[in-house]
């Protein structure tokens, strides 16, 4: 794959107001604190990540727009918008049925909605919604790369993002896949599941890198484990073989990667899987892994690229884990630092069967 | 040269209600998956015709543009009317790309499967991603699908083996024997 800059990046996080606020409380090790959310009929408290400050869904898309393109961002007609998120407008639509006492098929409002409404405001020349669940970022990154290498366009913007739903935080704790306890522990033995988090984020993708580049996409990949529609196989055979596929694709070896960002949910089964596939791909030698869902939630259809955003920038500054001993993959008991122009490689797991391996390289990068 | 191999489309209105979808779901699909909502059965409906023709390195370029209203009117009133907790089911067949999955599992599918919202560009969009999965060799077929339902509702699918640049299903299947299935 044609190497495409991640140019610029801006996120909005339970972690703080933009990025460089998250960057700072990741550095001084300040996690976010949790809000609560009870579900329904149990009545059972479990924790959320929300991001502060009352922005509306939005506002947050138009500062995120702002902050990566600035604030005079000119012509966009050179420039592609993907929309990356599995709950788009769904707040509204809550909202709405809650005020009209349920919902009415003429409430439905397109797929499309979002991206149409921000192409014609801001002028980009096309722009779409991609929604592979939770892999819908990863998509949006390495298919925006794919499209500037094929000089479809000459910029992409792709805008990833999770409200707050209710029918998200209703529909994971009915299927049983929120934490009870609220501790966000991927790869721990005894982990009870994840915690999700609200998150805005955008980054602007191009051929060239611009003044100051976040990192280059080198490579990536993305399928369908038909296997089941909530879990990938627990033999990590599909993972390891999209990770693979990823690394072909980037023109990299495993014994080449310098860092495993894991998808890490903290779910009992996908974190099995994950661990399975990633010792099945690197066997003993396995490279330093750093999971960042205790520190945003699981930012559902945005993590591709709010967890992509926030490692890039802190590859100096990862976080220790508390539990590293007992974790099923070696995960770190001390903070991790990895050298600038370290190969990355970053997971990205979905429901639907849909698994991605992205091949990431801190800042402008030398060929690697 | 053209690249298509073989298209489908499938026609219906409000009337035909998701039983109507299933019946004639079967005579193309012996084994239906339980649980599936309208959007999966649109989705199957229009792409089982295919499957005799599809490869497994072939991928699944998925639009649709509204949700499964039926589904989703479901959530709405469980969670924020009633307060209850969604079926666990509903909740998964929400996720939009589960007609993907459904579709990619039942003609055993092993490329990509990308689901977007269909607006003003759909074809134009499902053509480019296909192309670049094509271009470098990571599938050697690509499966369009397109779903539209307002009060008719139309599924669209096409096979092709190689990049196309139409405006839509019409240029696309210019010059080939389309099945048409009107229900």
């Amino acid at each position: 794959m044609t190497p495409v800059y991640l140019q610029r990046g801006a996120l909005h996080s339970a972690l703080g107001a933009d990025l460089r606020a998250a960057n700072a409380a990741l550095r001084n090790g300040l996690q976010p604190t949790a809000n609560t959310v009870l579900l329904h009929e149990l009545q059972a408290p479990r924790a959320y990540l929300a991001v502060a400050g009352g922005e509306t869904p939005g506002e947050h898309c138009d500062r995120l727009i702002r902050e990566t393109l600035g604030d005079e961002p000119g012509a966009l007609d050179d420039c592609l918008l993907i929309v990356a998120s599995t709950s788009l407008d769904i707040d509204e639509l809550e909202a709405r049925a809650a005020r009209h006492g349920g919902f009415h098929p003429d409430h439905s409002t397109s797929l499309d909605l979002i991206a149409e409404r921000l192409r014609e405001r801001f002028g980009f020349v096309d722009a779409f919604t991609l929604n592979t669940a939770c892999t819908s970022a990863a998509n949006g990154l390495l298919y925006g790369a794919r499209m500037l290498g094929a000089h479809l366009y000459r910029r992409v913007l792709v805008l990833a993002f999770e409200t707050p739903s209710a029918i998200a935080q209703q529909g994971f704790g009915a299927l049983g896949l929120v934490s009870p306890s609220g501790d966000y522990r991927p790869f721990h033995p005894q982990r009870d599941g994840l915690v999700l988090g609200e998150a805005y984020a955008a980054t602007l993708l191009a051929l060239e890198p611009g003044p100051a580049p976040l990192a280059r996409l080198l490579g990536g990949f993305s399928a369908c484990d038909t296997s089941s529609l909530t879990n990938t196989r627990e033999d990590g055979s599909h993972i390891e073989w999209v990770m693979r596929e990823a690394l072909r694709g980037a023109g990299v070896t495993a014994e080449q990667i310098g860092l495993v960002k894991p998808h890490g949910t903290a779910t009992g089964a996908n974190d099995s899987a994950e661990s399975n596939g990633v010792r099945r791909l690197f066997g003993e030698a396995l490279p330093p892994l750093c999971v960042l869902k205790p520190w945003l939630g699981h930012t559902l259809g945005a993590c591709g690229l709010t967890e992509t955003l926030l490692l890039v920038e802190n590859l100096a500054h990862l976080p220790a884990c508390d539990y590293a001993r007992d974790a099923l993959l070696p995960l770190s008991g001390e903070p991790l630092a990895v050298t600038e122009g370290s190969l990355l490689l970053a997971n990205y797991f979905g429901f639907g069967g849909n698994n991605a391996s992205l091949v990431l390289q801190r800042g402008a990068g030398d060929a690697p | 040269m053209s690249h298509v191999i073989a298209a489908c489309s499938v026609r219906g209105n409000s009337e035909n209600t998701d039983k109507d979808l299933k019946t004639a779901l079967i005579s193309w699909l012996p084994t239906t998956p339980r649980r599936i909502d309208r959007l999966i059965l649109q989705a199957l409906l229009c792409t089982a015709p295919l499957k005799a023709m599809t490869r497994r390195d072939c991928g699944l370029y998925l639009a649709s543009r509204h949700p499964a209203r039926a589904t989703m009117g479901s959530l709405l009133d469980s969670v924020c009317v009633h307060q209850l907790q969604p079926k666990p089911f509903e909740f998964v067949n929400s996720v939009s790309n589960a007609a993907g999955f459904h579709v990619a599992a039942q003609l055993g599918l092993e490329g990509p499967n990308l689901f977007i919202g269909a607006g003003p560009n759909v074809w134009k969009h499902l053509q480019a991603m296909a192309a670049l999965d094509l271009a470098d060799d990571l599938v050697g077929q690509a499966l369009l699908v397109v779903i539209d339902e307002d009060q008719a509702f139309e599924a669209q699918a096409v096979l092709i083996a190689g990049p196309s640049q139409a405006a839509d299903f019409a240029g696309l299947t210019a010059g080939i024997d389309v099945l048409q299935l009107q229900l």
